[in-house]
């Protein structure tokens, strides 16, 4: 079909009346669609959504119009205009769900932590069955993939009498998967301190649990920050894996979003908010990591 | 051999093995209050293993330490050896300060900080009693002006010092030195001796294993030369470097240290 037809045959649908009261509607409505989509391939913006208008004014309800309405507004706006919109409709939910996964971030923070010092001076402690115990939780934990972890918690212990909230059993699972990790690095950290420092605070009267606690653990933290922070990088992504255990974090609420829109602006809108949780992180370590063992520098 | 009132410490018969190398072969040893006792010799002789033996850093596999009476630090338990029960063995080392080579200064803390470091956590004492203690000791190595500063600031000489006034902090009935000087450049050798020397005076009961002779003749009241785990020989200083040319090991160790 060559433009002039296009034109013609709007300019026929044009004729088409609105119905009178009581009328019939749909061919009125039909109609004004044709002529908006024909307007639409011609480029006639204005023509396109004056039609859409003329249906959607004594009939706001209807859906076909107002989604093609939108779209051509969509379509005459600048690429920017359009995602800044976009933005204003999916931030709202994309934030709801960036608090829940900064809540599994720091929780697990706080406590991966303590769980890996507790388990890294389970594992050098000279108790066959505690270091026993603690090797085989990190080999256990570190071996296995964590959506595997975070599967068996959520969906295999009910099966053995432990139903966990999604909540819980994300935090569980990030938890245990974590501190296994920095066990490893927090060992790492201790047993690179001189063991004269040990023999040192042994020579004063310390007992073992005095040593570590006032001497050998704080001379570790500079050491730490760095291979800790590169692990709790790492942890902001991998929260994106509890979405598959019914859990509306930022990755799942992007995804569902996703699904509903088909609009590629809400996964660039996503990976924003990890890019900016990552920043954030990245810059606090690096402060950390000054702060922490000015007494190296001369 | 002495009864225990004037003896602070007393080894017996002290055996440490390093599974096939028996370092420490049978060694007794007494040491009156107020004693300088320096072991000297080459090293790998196990004079330092013996040493750490006393506060018990190195866990000896026969024998008995006796300090001022009592035997402690070991039980046999099921025809084995082992340590006492962490309590016993860390009073007695609170009441052995030790010193070391390479200081072992706490790096993460002052200097008024490490000083305090043992009142405090071992012996629980308030922190303003404690601060003024470990001021006290600060000034008695004349180190005063450094205590606000990190150890890492200091040359090795101001180090030890401050490592000699963290175990004095503890009050200590004896002291034993690890060879002090032995990671100094040579000009700060000086200034450790002199804190030894004026703790010497103040009647400090004290082992010293030292390279170096003529601090070696000038502050012991007796000196010892071990070789391969044993005690070779031993006796006041004058006479020791005296007679020891009769002992062809001895002197020629002695020539090769001068």
């Amino acid at each position: 079909m060559v433009m002039g037809d296009l034109v013609e045959a709007a300019e026929r649908l044009a004729v088409i009346a609105p119905p009178s009261e009581g009328g019939e509607l749909a061919p009125f409505v039909r109609s004004r669609m044709q002529m908006a989509r024909i307007f639409h391939a011609l480029k006639d913006y204005e023509k396109a959504m004056a039609a859409c208008r003329e249906i959607l004014d004594p009939y706001p309800q209807n859906v076909e119009a107002a989604n093609f309405l939108r779209s051509l507004e969509r379509e005459r706006l600048p690429a920017y205009r359009v995602f800044i919109k976009d933005a204003w409709l999916f931030l709202p939910s994309l934030i709801q769900g960036a608090m829940m996964t900064l809540t599994l971030v720091v929780v697990t923070m706080l406590v991966s932590p303590l769980g890996g010092l507790l388990i890294a001076l389970g594992r050098i402690s000279r108790i066959p069955p505690l270091s026993g115990l603690c090797w085989f939780i990190i080999w256990f934990f570190r071996g296995t993939p964590l959506l595997l972890q975070l599967f068996f918690i959520y969906y295999g212990l009910p099966s053995l009498g432990i139903t966990l909230k999604p909540l819980t059993a994300a935090l569980l699972g990030l938890g245990i998967n974590y501190s296994a990790y920095l066990a490893e690095i927090i060992r790492g950290g201790i047993e690179s301190i001189d063991h004269g420092q040990m023999e040192a605070a042994k020579a004063i009267g310390m007992t073992y649990g005095q040593a570590m606690r006032r001497v050998i653990i704080p001379q570790t933290y500079k050491r730490l920050i760095p291979p800790v922070g590169n692990e709790f990088i790492a942890l902001i992504k991998d929260t994106a894996l509890v979405s598959t255990i019914a859990m509306v974090e930022l990755m799942r609420a992007a995804d569902q979003m996703f699904n509903a829109y088909f609009n590629v602006n809400v996964l660039i809108l996503a990976a924003c908010i990890y890019l900016l949780f990552t920043t954030v992180f990245t810059f606090c370590f690096e402060t950390l990591e000054r702060r922490v063992g000015v007494y190296e520098k001369r | 051999m002495k009864n225990g009132k004037n003896t602070v410490l007393e080894l017996r018969g002290i055996v440490k093995r390093y599974g096939s190398l028996t370092a420490v072969k049978d060694v007794s040893l007494s040491v009156a209050p107020g004693e300088k006792v320096v072991i000297i010799g080459p090293s790998g002789s196990g004079k330092s293993t013996l040493l750490r033996s006393v506060n018990m850093l190195e866990r000896i596999d026969e024998g008995h330490i006796l300090f001022e009476g009592r035997d402690v630090g070991y039980v046999t338990r099921k025809g084995k050896r082992v340590p006492d029960c962490q309590k016993n063995i860390c009073r007695l080392r609170s009441e052995i300060g030790m010193v070391f080579q390479h200081f072992y200064l706490f790096p993460h803390m002052s200097v008024l900080g490490n000083v305090m470091e043992g009142p405090v956590t071992v012996k629980g004492m308030d922190k303003v009693a404690a601060r003024e203690l470990a001021c006290l000791m600060l000034e008695k190595v004349g180190l005063s002006d450094k205590r606000d500063v990190f150890p890492a600031t200091l040359s090795g000489g101001q180090k030890q010092r401050v490592a000699i006034a963290r175990a004095l902090a503890m009050q200590p009935k004896m002291m034993l030195f690890d060879e002090p000087t032995s990671a100094l450049d040579p000009e700060l050798v000086g200034e450790v001796f002199d804190t030894i020397r004026a703790l010497a005076r103040e009647g400090m009961t004290m082992i010293i294993v030292t390279h170096q002779m003529g601090f070696a003749r000038e502050i012991a009241d007796r000196v010892i030369f071990m070789e391969n785990g044993v005690f070779v020989d031993s006796g006041k200083p004058g006479d020791f470097f005296g007679t020891c040319q009769e002992n062809e090991r001895i002197s020629a160790f002695l020539s090769r240290c001068l």
